[in-house]
């Protein structure tokens, strides 16, 4: 398997199966998606991260054909979209609220579209077997929605939304109205289907965990822009800016100037915490600008005997730690009061010596734990 | 039981009001009466009059049967009082207290007397004939000079009546009055209560059925006075209202009515006091107020209708004496009929036949 | 202690709708059931006692006549026969115009819905009569709408249009409009709109999505509608009196003509009862519609 296989966004031959241009949708005053431009390629599964109002709900509609663009084109498959009314789209959407038809049983909601193609009946019928048994629900072909349960009705959106073998597969918040257990296990569940049927999903969500486990890359939206576009990995490890590093995740961010630009190194001098952070690779900048470091908690390693490196220590008192199972989150105040966030994997079932609060601790980190972003 | 105190303040607190000021209610047919009679009688006596109007005899008479109408002097028209004297819904005249009763007519009076006994229970108010009103320029140029506007052929016969279709035929919606007036047409007696006889008004009145476009009791008042109808059988006094409206309205409407050379219904409108009136000693007083000769002239005047009240006779326009449609001549009075008072099976079968006539089931 | 004047709160409350069935409705239905039963007189009231106490004995006289009566003359048969058809027709009519009406309000934007539903239920602000009456004023033959029309040369002579069945479906459809845009719009207001879109969405035209979606949803909205605008209908009096013609046979009118005309009060009560029972079943619809339009989401 060659890198443009399995990444074709790496290879600048391959040809985008959804091709969005510009695209811009304004409500009022508002623009709730703006000047968009994004490339999705054949069998991704990408999702549509961001926070209400940042507009990702919009440009999934647009994409489904529900709202008309201001400006801008959508392409699916080569195929320019911008007069086709929805139900002429070779996309099918699972909606948020799964608008199952509450008067149907759930084979004549998955048999509706295949209806609307005028297909021969018995292959209607064996159409939606096959999609019943799909999602398990083989045995509740004759029930109402009402009679279903919540992952059971998410199914049968699921099993209906892909009934007509659409190119192009939307997804809004396909899991928000799950239980945390059961959204786990679907999660896992909705890849699998992804894989077997080969199908392009796009996925708004809120969720960045539910992001970061389902996407082939995820696209971050803020204020009807896409801030970054980028597999789940660099999403958390390489932000494109503070928001990006906030949004996802948790983070700590120092603010610092630079105080030496070396050839494979830099130092920054943050006043936030009192101290110099030593950054060990180069990074494109003139000394005395400002920028930021943001530092992920479970990069960060804390001991109550001082680390045998020089830099990047701190030393603080322990503020607070919650216990979350797998791991523990400590704040540490620092001399100056500033907060930082730390995580702790638990790994023996009785330490010995446990961090408590109240400890006086050094903090310490790497030299390219950090990821240095502008202001 | 420790309510009681307070629901009789509130009692006392209602009645005080009304019992300070005495209240009379009076129960008369629509645009019936003269516009200062009310206000008048306000004036002489101190009592406040509640004045409702009705249009219907069967109305009226709903209200009777039923009783606690709280209503003190109503007016029912003669074959309608006698069948509700009947029933018991009227108390007998204290005679004592109408002062103005020798005002009356002797001979109308005992004419009345064929329906309530001794005069026993009421007096004439007001007296009329049903007949026909018609719209003179309408009539001329569909029919031309000679139009038989003097007879009941205008309407009863099918010819003439399907050529003043399209400018409107209404009838007044009066079983009674008009099953009658068709027997009366075919030769046959109008006091009939022959089954037979019956039917054939019916079948005369089915026959002209298609040229008539309804069938109402007061609406042909105002329908008549604009032109939208242009032959009305109906009741003397009203169809002389429309004319006057018409010659108000200045529409170029000329209306006039006539009593049938065949002959008419006569009928009176009585002055009763139900058996349960709240206040029969306010009730009499206005009973007697409205025997005055100068009260009664006041009303017919106003009303164009006949009354009873001798004395008020030389009070009377000129104009309302001298026409025959209000006070026939002595030859058309030979040909006027009186109601007959039906009993229950009459009454349902004329009534049936009537629903038969109008809506042919 | 508390849950004991809770429940006894509780009891007081459903006793409250309870009485006023009594009083407003099984009271009354009873008297008129006692009436059917009884014997015309000419008296006050003018109907004979039904039971008399005679020493020891307690007579009672049931005059089962009345009920055969409304059978053996075609009249009454025919009567209700046309009041329920002018009913269906009519239902069917308000259906025709007021199903858009609902729809567009309910899926006008949120802040003007209650500025269109006001418009809906501005004619209740004037009098009914006077706005039969007013249908008087347009219809009659010198009336506003043939004077137009003879005005701007369309017609010469007047188009008979009172005194006509079409007055008294245009009067009864007019009146009762709102009894079938409410509760449509109460249902179709409730509908979620992703519906249509998932339709949309899975290939259905615009009228594919309300055939197989909208109509089917709306059923319940619909049917209650219906029923509001039939079960009064059935019964109307005034409507039919003042803009039908003679010849419009209604039961209202039949019920009134035995009051009045024949002052046969047993008969017009077995009038009154027979349409009742006639009217239980599309009642008991009713019911099973509005419950149905409420439990739905």
């Amino acid at each position: 398997m060659t890198v443009s296989d399995d990444q074709p966004w790496r290879d600048p031959s391959a040809q985008p199966f959804l091709r969005i241009k510009g695209l811009s949708k304004h409500f009022g005053s508002v623009a709730a998606v703006d000047k968009v431009s994004l490339d999705i390629y054949r069998g991704e599964l990408f999702c549509l991260l961001g926070g209400s109002g940042s507009g990702k709900s919009t440009l999934l509609r647009m994409l489904a054909g529900f709202e008309t663009a201001n400006a801008g084109s959508i392409e699916i498959d080569g195929q320019d979209m911008a007069d086709v009314p929805p139900y002429r789209r070779p996309v099918n959407m699972m909606f948020q609220s799964y608008a199952l038809f509450p008067h149907m049983t759930v084979a004549d909601n998955i048999a509706y579209g295949l209806k609307r193609e005028r297909l021969p009946r018995a292959e209607i019928a064996s159409r939606v077997d096959q999609l019943l048994s799909m999602v398990q629900l083989g045995d509740f072909a004759k029930r109402k929605p009402s009679q279903l349960s919540g992952g059971q009705r998410q199914r049968v959106a699921l099993a209906r939304a892909l009934a007509k073998g659409p190119k192009l597969l939307l997804l809004d918040e396909p899991l928000g109205a799950l239980d945390k257990k059961l959204r786990e296990e679907t999660q896992f569940e909705l890849m699998k289907i992804q894989e077997e049927t080969g199908v392009t999903f796009v996925v708004v969500t809120h969720d960045q965990e539910e992001a970061m486990t389902l996407a082939t890359r995820i696209g971050v939206m803020r204020d009807g822009e896409i801030v970054q576009v980028a597999t789940p990995r660099e999403v958390y490890e390489y932000p494109n800016s503070r928001f990006v590093a906030d949004f996802i995740g948790s983070v700590n961010l120092f603010e610092g100037r630079v105080s030496e630009d070396g050839e494979a190194h830099m130092r920054l001098d943050c006043a936030d915490i009192g101290a110099e952070i030593y950054v060990g690779h180069g990074v494109s900048c003139t000394p005395g600008q400002r920028l930021w470091v943001a530092l992920r908690p479970e990069k960060v390693r804390v001991s109550t005997q001082p680390p045998a490196q020089s830099h990047n220590v701190l030393q603080g008192v322990v503020d607070e730690i919650a216990y979350m199972g797998g791991s523990s989150v400590l704040r540490v105040r620092l001399a100056n009061g500033k907060l930082v966030h730390v995580t702790q994997p638990n790994l023996d079932r009785d330490d010995a010596h446990p961090v408590s609060w109240d400890d006086a601790v050094y903090l310490s980190w790497g030299d390219t734990a950090g990821v240095v972003l502008p202001v | 039981m420790k309510h009681l105190p307070l629901a009789t303040l509130i009692a006392a607190a209602l009645a005080a009001p009304l019992a300070s000021a005495e209240t009379l209610n009076v129960y008369n047919w629509s645009d019936y009466i003269a516009e200062d009679t009310i206000e008048k009688f306000t004036a002489a006596t101190g009592i406040e009059v509640n004045y409702d109007v009705y249009d219907s005899n069967e109305v009226l008479e709903a209200k009777m049967l039923a009783g606690n109408s709280g209503y003190d002097v109503v007016v029912p028209t003669s074959d309608f009082l006698q069948r509700q004297i009947a029933a018991g819904a009227y108390q007998p005249l204290d005679k004592s207290k109408l002062g103005n009763l020798g005002n009356m007519d002797a001979d109308l009076m005992e004419g009345l007397a064929g329906y309530d006994e001794g005069n026993a229970h009421a007096v004439i108010y007001m007296w009329g004939t049903t007949g026909i009103g018609y719209n003179v320029d309408m009539i001329q140029e569909r029919l031309g000079d000679d139009a038989p506007t003097d007879s009941w052929s205008l309407v009863f016969d099918p010819a003439v009546a399907a050529k003043l279709a399209d400018c409107g035929i209404s009838v007044l919606d009066a079983p009674t009055e008009l099953l009658p007036a068709a027997m009366n047409y075919l030769g046959l007696d109008p006091r009939s209560t022959e089954k037979a006889d019956f039917e054939a008004g019916a079948d005369l009145l089915m026959a002209v059925r298609p040229y008539i476009r309804y069938f109402h009791s007061s609406q042909y008042i105002s329908d008549l006075a604009n032109g939208d109808v242009c032959v009305s059988v109906g009741w003397s006094g009203d169809i002389f209202q429309a004319r006057d409206r018409a010659d108000e309205a200045d529409n170029g409407v000329a209306v006039t009515y006539v009593i049938p050379k065949e002959g008419a219904l006569q009928w009176f409108d009585t002055m009763a006091i139900p058996v349960d009136a709240p206040n029969p000693d306010a009730a009499h007083k206005f009973i007697d107020f409205v025997m005055d000769a100068q009260i009664t002239a006041d009303i017919t005047n106003y009303v164009w209708y006949a009354n009873g009240n001798a004395a008020s006779m030389p009070l009377v326009d000129e104009e309302i004496t001298s026409d025959p449609g209000i006070f026939p001549t002595d030859a058309a009075k030979q040909n006027l009929w009186a109601s007959k008072v039906y009993n229950a099976r009459q009454d349902r079968t004329v009534t049936r036949l009537w629903t038969k006539v109008k809506t042919g089931q | 202690m508390r849950r004991l004047l809770g429940a006894s709160g509780k009891r007081w409350v459903v006793s409250v709708p309870g009485l006023w069935l009594f009083v407003f409705f099984l009271v009354p239905f009873l008297v008129v059931a006692k009436l059917s039963l009884s014997e015309a007189a000419i008296a006050r009231p003018p109907y004979l006692p039904l039971w008399e106490w005679d020493d020891d004995y307690l007579t009672v006289t049931l005059n089962i006549g009345n009920y055969r009566y409304l059978i053996e003359d075609t009249l009454y048969i025919n009567a209700f026969l046309e009041s329920l058809r002018i009913a269906f027709f009519s239902a069917i009519f308000c259906l025709i115009i007021g199903y858009p009406m609902a729809w567009y309000i309910a899926r006008a934007r949120a802040d003007r819905r209650n500025f269109l539903l006001m418009l809906v239920i501005l004619p209740f602000w004037t009098s009914f009569l006077l706005r039969v009456y007013a249908w008087i004023g347009l219809l009659k033959p010198n009336g506003v709408i043939n004077n137009m029309l003879m005005g701007i040369g369309v017609i010469d002579q007047p188009i008979p249009m009172l005194q006509t069945d079409f007055a008294v479906y245009l009067g009864i459809v007019y009146t009762y409009l709102p009894f079938l845009v409410l509760p449509l719009y109460a249902n179709l207001v409730k509908l979620d709109e992703s519906l249509f879109e998932a339709a949309e969405d899975l290939g259905a035209k615009p009228v594919h999505t309300f055939l197989t979606v909208t109509l089917p949803l709306s059923m319940p909205g619909m049917l209650a509608g219906c029923l509001l605008v039939f079960i009064p209908a059935v019964g109307e009096f005034v409507i039919p009196a003042l803009l039908g013609g003679a010849d419009t046979l209604m039961i209202g009118k039949v019920l009134w003509t035995e009051f009045f005309n024949n002052r046969d009060w047993p008969v017009a009560s077995a009038v009154a009862m027979v349409m009742l029972v006639i009217l239980v079943l599309p009642i008991m619809l009713l019911r099973n519609a509005q419950s149905a339009a409420e439990g739905r989401t």
